[in-house]
């Protein structure tokens, strides 16, 4: 009962004096004031839409109807009995209602939404956690060191921990100008906490980014997440205009000069892989955000900056990979019960990389227009050669900027591809992940004809010598090193400088005593493989060069490895 | 509605799309690398910048040359110009199209494919007709229509842009196997097979592209080669009947005045699939014949005993 009081109903502290932002605060400290004119804003351009076609009204209403209905049925707790007769009536009325009655109650649903949707920002709540959670983090790392990071200007433990890459003067020069929208890989539950950090100490101002609504279940997070700008994404509810309602909640935002974060590849990578494909809906609301501004002639630049989230171990590993195998992954949209809700898992994890200087590394990677150009130092786009030009022309028709929905969507499907290749170009391939690429590649080799599920069941069964094992590391190494200064990828430092023999002692290091099972481990002067379906997920980061750093008699294997690919 | 149109290439195809263009109205430039007379109203021009007041801009160069005038095309045009290319052809081993060559050297994100049975001479004669364009802007489509078409040419559209790109260079290819067989005295019944089950082994790899299966048995892909194979004096065709004879591949190339490109996309795309463990049963076939490794009786052989299975 209080867990759900808490969720749904957000915790603030009561302001005594009101806090009047100063011209240097970063736009999100303008939120509060404006909050109720971005959900007016929101509901008003939603209802506009539907209000002079009759067909699509009703439509509209029915379809929110019978969804809420569905959900509800299913879910069968306290919010069900509250609002499932609410529908229930609103579903047998709907057709007998005149055009006055079904506006005012899609103007109520949509209010309702979009209030849900729109989170609340407080300064003080956001000082405190910029102060609190670096140290919280740094006191389950090194608890022996929990009172002298309680008083240093930043816990040392963070920055041996996480590396930060990327121009980010560059990104702090544009921030005051623009919107800049931060669109990184995903690959655990971490990674907004981890970017929220990557930001603070980059200097770069906070955004506003799309919770799921499972994170507001801790009071604690829903506390933080309430007061630090999140707007709440409850993925249960199916209705399409609510996820019209989120859409536009982001594109107003936008055009209003709000730093923005969103994932791209919709959910975790479930693989391991570079995200290829990506979800459109969130990217969509960004460009039309920008061609909204200019046919009003406001001319805000909006900024894409790709993002790579790089770990040597990741916290719930073992469950996405469990959950790409099955095939469930596309089914299961949220996992509540993976290895972020225990506690005791985050301790170890967090133990466990607190020795590995750089087991996370964020990179920003080059800003970019909304139509996928690069842009110069004052956040001007650029033509392959140099030549600046302007962005608004790509929304004119006949010289006048018009609002084009479908040329808009066909921007984004664009932009869409232009940012998986920048998201190849800019992951920071780690030492675990090189290690893990080679072991598996081993595997398929010795392996020959056989399919991948009958392959990650050799628990133990594959072992191979230690000196040709380092001896294949120390060449792929090579051919990635080679990859990199193409500009196609990136290394870490590990990979970069450490000798193919610490190279797999660090990556055993890391697997070692934090998965239920090892991936790999040393006995005597062999390696044997005891978890390959870990290994996959490691490895899977480099599918996409899978081809290029093997050598010709690894090359049959190597293909095998690529096709994996071909099933993002 | 007068449009600015501009014409990248001189050939056969450019000549036409001016021509037609001009015809409807429209204000045209057409660029090349050395100075042509047309006829008024058509402006000829050897300045790229000329291009740039262009609204639509057509590239009609051969896929080996893309590159080299996407790249001029770089220096001046920017995100307001619409682009649509004919060339029937992909660039280099990893079977790149060129609108991936236009969005990589230019700014151009409008842009567009326009091909199937559509030939220069009856284009630039306005007789009936018709071309499918891919592409994912509409308003593309409604200016092409606008600029070529009209009760002359009917041109339909396909958001499928990969898939018409490939299908259209493929045709290329399948072209040439049929023009070999029908030299060699094959029924129609063969050529059929050949045809479908062909442009179906082509298909397949279009679809780990990214494309359709059904783009390859539309306008772009099986409705150009029924309009090749009934005669439209595809330059390919010939090249294919000179193999049958016996002519060695370069040197009827050479005979042929005209480049043809069909085999060497074949082979991009025979390693390509063989990458991925796809079969090509036709294609590695023919290219094998043209490559002296087969004989056309051990080729007509190994393809009559595979084993069949469903269509």
């Amino acid at each position: 009962m209080l867990k759900r009081f808490l969720s749904e109903r957000p915790l603030r502290l009561p302001h005594l004096k009101p806090y009047v932002p100063r011209p240097s605060d970063p736009s999100i400290f303008w939120f509060n004031a404006e909050r109720d004119d971005i959900v007016s804003d929101v509901v008003n351009r939603i209802c506009s839409a539907h209000e002079h076609d009759r067909a699509r009204l009703e439509m509209a209403l029915n379809d929110a109807a019978f969804h809420e209905i569905r959900r509800l049925e299913k879910q069968r707790d306290e919010e069900a009995r509250d609002r499932l007769g609410y529908w229930r009536s609103m579903i047998r009325r709907i057709g007998k209602m005149d055009d006055t009655e079904q506006k005012r109650v899609l103007h109520t649903i949509v209010t309702d939404m979009a209030r849900d949707v729109a989170g609340n920002f407080d300064p003080r709540v956001y000082r405190f956690a910029r102060k609190a959670v670096p140290r919280l983090i740094a006191g389950v790392m090194e608890p022996r060191r929990l009172t002298k990071d309680l008083m240093s200007e930043s816990p040392e433990v963070l920055g041996r921990v996480l590396q930060v890459q990327g121009d980010v003067e560059r990104l702090r020069r544009l921030q005051p100008e623009g919107s800049l929208v931060f669109v990184p890989t995903h690959a655990s539950n971490l990674d907004s906490i981890v970017l929220a950090q990557a930001l603070e100490i980059s200097g770069l101002p906070p955004v506003i980014y799309g919770a799921g609504k499972n994170l507001f279940t801790n009071p604690i997070i829903s506390f933080f997440m309430h007061n630090l700008g999140a707007y709440r994404v409850d993925r249960r509810i199916r209705v399409g205009l609510y996820k019209d309602i989120l859409k536009l909640y982001s594109q107003v935002m936008i055009e209003r000069g709000y730093h923005s974060l969103f994932f791209p590849g919709g959910t975790r990578s479930r693989s391991g892989m570079i995200e290829g494909h990506l979800k459109l809906g969130l990217l969509g609301s960004a460009v039309e955000a920008f061609s909204t501004n200019r046919v009003r002639h406001v001319n805000r630049p909006v900024w894409f900056v790709p993002t790579t989230i790089n770990y040597a171990l990741v916290l719930e590993a073992e469950t996405l990979i469990k959950d790409w195998l099955t095939e469930e992954g596309q089914a299961r949209y949220i996992i509540e019960d993976d290895e972020f809700s225990r506690i005791d898992r985050w301790i170890a994890f967090f133990r466990k990389i607190v020795g590995m200087r750089g087991a996370c590394i964020i990179r920003f990677g080059e800003p970019m227009d909304p139509f996928g150009n690069r842009v110069d130092a004052n956040g001007q786009s650029l033509t392959p050669t140099g030549r600046v030009i302007d962005p608004g022309g790509y929304v004119e028709r006949r010289g006048t900027p018009v609002l084009d929905t479908v040329r808009d969507g066909a921007y984004t499907r664009e932009l869409g591809e232009v940012l998986a290749k920048r998201y190849e170009q800019e992951t920071v391939l780690m030492s675990t992940q090189v290690v893990a690429h080679v072991l598996f590649r081993d595997l398929v080799r010795s392996t020959p004809g056989m399919d991948l599920f009958t392959r990650i069941r050799l628990r133990g069964e594959i072992s191979l010598d230690r000196e040709s094992l380092c001896q294949d590391l120390g060449e792929t190494r090579d051919r990635i090193r080679a990859l990199e200064a193409e500009g196609r990828t990136r290394t870490s430092e590990a990979v970069k400088n450490d000798s193919p023999n610490d190279l797999l002692d660090r990556a055993l290091a890391f697997w070692n005593g934090y998965h239920d099972s090892t991936a790999a481990a040393l006995e005597g002067d062999r390696v044997v493989i005891h978890d390959p379906s870990l290994l996959l997920y490691y490895q899977n980061r480099l599918v996409p060069f899978a081809e290029e750093i093997a050598t010709p008699e690894q090359l049959s294997a190597a293909c095998e490895i690529q096709n994996l690919g071909f099933r993002r | 509605m007068t449009l600015r149109i501009g014409v990248v290439g001189a050939g056969g195809f450019g000549r036409a799309i001016a021509r037609a263009s001009a015809r409807h109205g429209h204000d045209v430039v057409l660029w090349s690398r050395q100075p042509r007379d047309l006829f008024e109203p058509i402006r000829a021009s050897t300045e790229i910048e000329d291009l740039v007041e262009s609204e639509l801009i057509f590239l009609a160069v051969p896929a080996r040359h893309a590159e080299a005038a996407a790249e001029q095309l770089g220096q001046v045009i920017d995100g307001r110009h619409l682009m649509v290319h004919v060339s029937r052809g992909l660039t280099g081993p990893d079977l790149k199209t060129v609108t991936a060559v236009l969005r990589e050297k230019t700014v151009a994100r409008r842009v567009g494919a326009l091909a199937g049975p559509l030939v220069a001479k009856t284009l630039a004669e306005g007789r009936p007709s018709g071309a499918v364009l891919g592409t994912r802007f509409p308003e593309i489509t409604e200016m092409v229509r606008h600029a070529l078409g009209g009760a002359e040419l009917r041109v339909y559209d396909s958001r499928d842009v990969v898939g018409v790109e490939l299908a259209s260079a493929t045709v290329g290819f399948l072209t040439v196997v049929l023009g070999y067989a029908r030299e060699l005295g094959a029924e129609p019944s063969t050529l059929a097979v050949l045809a479908t089950r062909g442009m179906v082994e082509i298909s397949r790899i279009g679809q780990t592209l990214g494309a359709d299966e059904s783009t390859f048995m539309g306008l772009a892909g099986l409705g150009d080669l029924i309009a090749a194979v009934a005669g439209d004096e595809r330059p390919e065709f010939r090249l294919g009947q000179a193999l049958a004879r016996g002519a060695e591949l370069t040197t009827a190339v050479r005979e042929l005045g005209a480049y043809v490109e069909g085999i060497e996309v074949a082979r991009h795309m025979i390693e390509h699939a063989r990458r991925l463990g796809l079969q090509t049963p036709i294609s590695s076939t023919f290219v094998a014949v043209v490559e002296g490794r087969m004989s056309s009786e051990d080729a007509i052989q190994a393809l009559m005993e595979r084993r069949i299975g469903k269509e």
